[in-house]
C-alpha cells in the first residue's frame, strides 16, 4: 500500500494506490486530517505533503511543487504547465524546465480571495460556479488587488450590476491575475480544491490562449502525487 | 583612532584606506537588525539611514553610491546629509567610461583627505587573493557555502581592519561538502541571515554568489588602475555586461540551478525577466523584505527547488 497525505492549509486528502491503481481517496478539512489515518495505518506507508506535511506522520514528506508534478503526469505523461490553485496560494509549474513559482503574498490569485468574496454575498463558496453560469457579461474588477477588488465590487453592484454578474468579472478578474505568472504552453492543467469552482475553469480558458486539463478530482493530485512518490522509494527510483 | 567612512554600495575599499581612513559598509549590519524603519522603500536602505540618524552607527561621514546603482539610497543618503552628517557622493558610469570614473575617484580621494598611505593598495589586493583561494575552495566541496559567504561580503570593507580580517578569513575551515545540488546567488545579498544555512539544510550548495565576487574581482594600486577595473563593477553597468560574466561563473563552477534573491521595492527586481530569458537553468526567484530569520515561505521556496532538481533532473 502506497498513501500519500495532503495536508494543506483549507483540507486535507488522502489517497491510498495499490499495484498502481487508486483504491481509496477522502477529503476532510484540514484540523480534522487525524480521521484520515486513524485506522491504524502505518506511518512507512505514507508519504506527506501540504503546509503541515512535517507535522503529520510520514515515511517521506515532499513538497507539493513535486506532488503536483507527479501527480499531473499520471494523468497526463505529456502535461507542460500546471496550475495548482490552493486556499493561500497559486503555484504555477514549468515542467519543461524545471521552474516554478508561488504567489502567496497576495491573495488575488487565491481560494481566499473567492471565499472573501462568498462571505460578502453569504452564500457557500460553492455556488459561485453556479452563479457565474448565469450571467451573460461581467462587471469590471480590479485585477491585481484582492482588497481593492471587493471594493469595486461594491461600486459596480451599486451601479446596478447582477450579483453574477460581479461574481462573473471576480473570476475573470481572478483569472487575468493567475495569467501573469503562466508561461506560454500549449495545454496548462488546473489543479487544487479551487479548481473545482467551475467559474474560475470557465474564466481561466477565457484568459489563457492555452488547451485547458481538469483532472476528475483535481484536489485530489497533490495526494496522488505524493502516494507516486512513495511507489517510487519501493522502487529504488 | 582612524575616522570611519560609511559606504552605501561597493566603494574601492583600498583608496578608502590609503587616505587613512577605515571603510564601514553600512549594508552588513542590516541583517542582524531589528530595527522597523520609520519610511521605506527597500528595507536595507531605510535601517542604515534610521541607524545612521538615531547615532546607532558609530561613522564620521558617508560616500552614498548613488549613480548607477541605488536611487533609494540617494534619497536616504540626502536625508543623512541634511541630519549634519559629512556625506560624498560617488557615481560609477554607465556606460563604462574610464575617464569619468577617474574623475570621480579623484574627488572622492579628495573628500577622504587625499592618499597618504599606498601600500594599503598591495595589502588589500593580497586580501583579496586570499578571498579568491577560499572562494576556489567552496567551489571544489571543500569549505562550507555559509562559512565562505560570511567572509567573501565583508569584503566590500575588509571588516574595518584588515590584520583582523586577515585572521578571520584564515580561520575558515576546510571541510569536505556534502550535497544535493549546486546552485548560484544572483542580484542583492539576501537580507535574511541565515540564508546560506537555510539553502544547506535543503542540500543546496550555494558555489557562486554574485555580489560578493564582484568584491573580490575588482581592484588596483592607483587611481588610474582603479578606474579600468571599478569601471566593470556589473551591478552598475549595462545589464548584458552582467549577464555573460554571471554565465562565464556559472559554467565554471558547474551550477545545476539559479537562485535569483530580489529585495521588495528594489529596481534590481525588474532584472528578474531577462536573467530568465538568457540563463538557461532552472531558476527560483524569491523575494525578501525585512530581516528576520529565513521565513518558511523561502523554505518552502527553496525546499521545492531541490527536491525539483533531485527528483525530476
Amino acid at each position: 500500500m502506497n498513501i500519500g497525505l495532503d495536508v494543506g492549509s483549507t483540507t486535507a486528502k488522502v489517497l491510498h494506490m495499490e499495484e498502481g491503481e487508486i483504491v481509496f481517496s477522502k477529503v476532510v478539512p484540514s484540523h480534522r486530517w487525524i480521521e484520515l489515518i486513524d485506522d491504524g495505518l502505518d506511518d512507512i506507508n505514507i508519504v506527506s505533503t501540504g503546509y503541515f506535511r512535517k507535522k503529520v506522520p510520514h515515511f517521506a514528506a515532499i513538497t507539493e511543487i513535486t506532488t503536483a508534478s507527479l501527480g499531473a503526469k499520471y494523468h497526463d505523461p505529456d502535461a507542460q504547465v500546471i496550475v495548482d490553485i490552493g486556499g493561500q496560494d497559486t503555484k504555477v509549474i514549468d515542467l519543461s524546465n524545471n521552474t516554478f513559482v508561488i504567489n502567496d503574498k497576495c491573495s488575488a490569485g487565491t481560494g481566499a480571495f473567492l471565499e472573501l468574496a462568498a462571505h460578502y454575498f453569504d452564500i457557500p463558496v460553492g455556488s459561485l460556479g453556479e452563479l457565474h453560469s448565469k450571467a451573460t457579461k461581467g462587471a469590471q474588477i480590479n485585477n491585481t488587488c484582492g482588497v481593492f477588488a471587493i471594493s469595486e465590487m461594491i461600486s459596480q453592484l451599486v451601479g446596478g450590476f447582477s450579483m453574477e454578474e460581479v461574481i462573473y468579472g471576480l473570476h475573470q478578474a481572478f483569472a487575468l491575475r493567475i495569467a501573469q505568472m503562466v508561461p506560454p504552453a500549449d495545454t496548462v492543467m488546473l489543479i487544487g480544491g479551487t479548481v473545482q469552482n467551475t467559474g474560475i475553469v470557465d474564466a481561466v480558458s477565457n484568459v489563457l490562449d492555452s488547451k485547458i486539463e481538469v483532472p476528475g478530482t483535481p484536489q485530489l493530485v497533490n495526494a496522488l502525487g505524493a502516494a507516486l512518490y512513495r511507489e517510487r522509494l519501493n522502487d529504488g527510483r | 583612532m582612524k575616522e570611519t567612512v560609511g559606504i552605501t554600495a561597493l566603494v574601492p575599499p583600498e583608496l578608502i584606506y590609503a587616505c587613512g581612513k577605515r571603510p564601514m559598509d553600512v549594508n552588513n549590519v542590516v541583517p542582524e537588525s531589528s530595527l522597523s524603519p520609520g519610511s521605506k522603500l527597500c528595507a536595507w536602505t531605510a535601517i542604515w539611514r534610521d541607524m545612521i540618524l538615531n547615532g546607532g552607527l558609530d561613522i564620521d561621514s558617508l560616500v552614498v553610491v548613488a549613480g548607477g546603482d541605488c536611487h533609494n539610497a540617494l534619497v536616504d543618503g540626502q536625508k543623512v546629509e541634511l541630519s549634519g552628517m559629512a556625506t560624498h557622493y560617488f557615481f560609477y558610469p554607465f556606460d563604462r567610461d574610464t575617464d569619468y570614473l577617474r574623475s570621480q575617484l579623484e574627488k572622492l580621494t579628495r573628500f577622504l583627505g587625499g592618499i597618504k598611505d599606498e601600500r594599503m593598495f598591495s595589502l588589500i589586493s593580497d586580501l583579496k587573493l586570499k578571498g579568491r583561494a577560499l572562494d576556489e575552495l567552496r567551489v571544489n566541496d571543500r569549505a562550507r557555502a555559509s562559512d565562505v559567504f560570511s567572509a567573501l561580503i565583508s569584503f566590500s570593507d575588509m571588516a574595518g581592519d584588515p590584520d583582523v580580517f586577515e585572521k578571520m578569513l584564515n580561520s575558515v575551515p576546510e571541510t569536505d561538502v556534502e550535497y544535493s545540488s549546486r546552485v548560484a546567488l544572483i542580484g542583492v545579498p539576501p537580507i535574511y541571515p541565515d540564508f546560506h544555512e537555510t539553502a544547506e539544510s535543503f542540500g543546496l550548495h550555494v558555489v557562486y554568489d554574485e555580489l560578493p565576487y564582484e568584491f573580490l574581482r575588482l581592484g588596483g594600486s592607483d587611481l588610474d588602475s582603479l578606474a579600468r577595473s571599478y569601471r566593470d563593477y556589473s551591478f552598475a553597468g549595462p545589464i548584458k555586461n552582467r549577464v555573460e560574466l554571471i554565465k562565464n561563473e556559472l559554467q565554471r563552477r558547474r551550477v545545476d540551478g539559479v537562485i535569483h534573491y530580489t529585495q521588495f521595492a528594489c529596481h534590481h527586481t525588474l532584472e528578474d525577466e531577462i536573467f530568465r530569458e538568457h540563463l538557461d537553468y532552472p531558476i527560483l526567484t524569491v523575494q525578501g523584505d525585512l530581516p528576520r530569520p529565513s521565513p518558511e515561505q523561502l523554505k518552502l521556496r527553496l525546499e521545492a527547488f531541490a527536491e525539483m532538481m533531485e527528483v525530476m533532473p
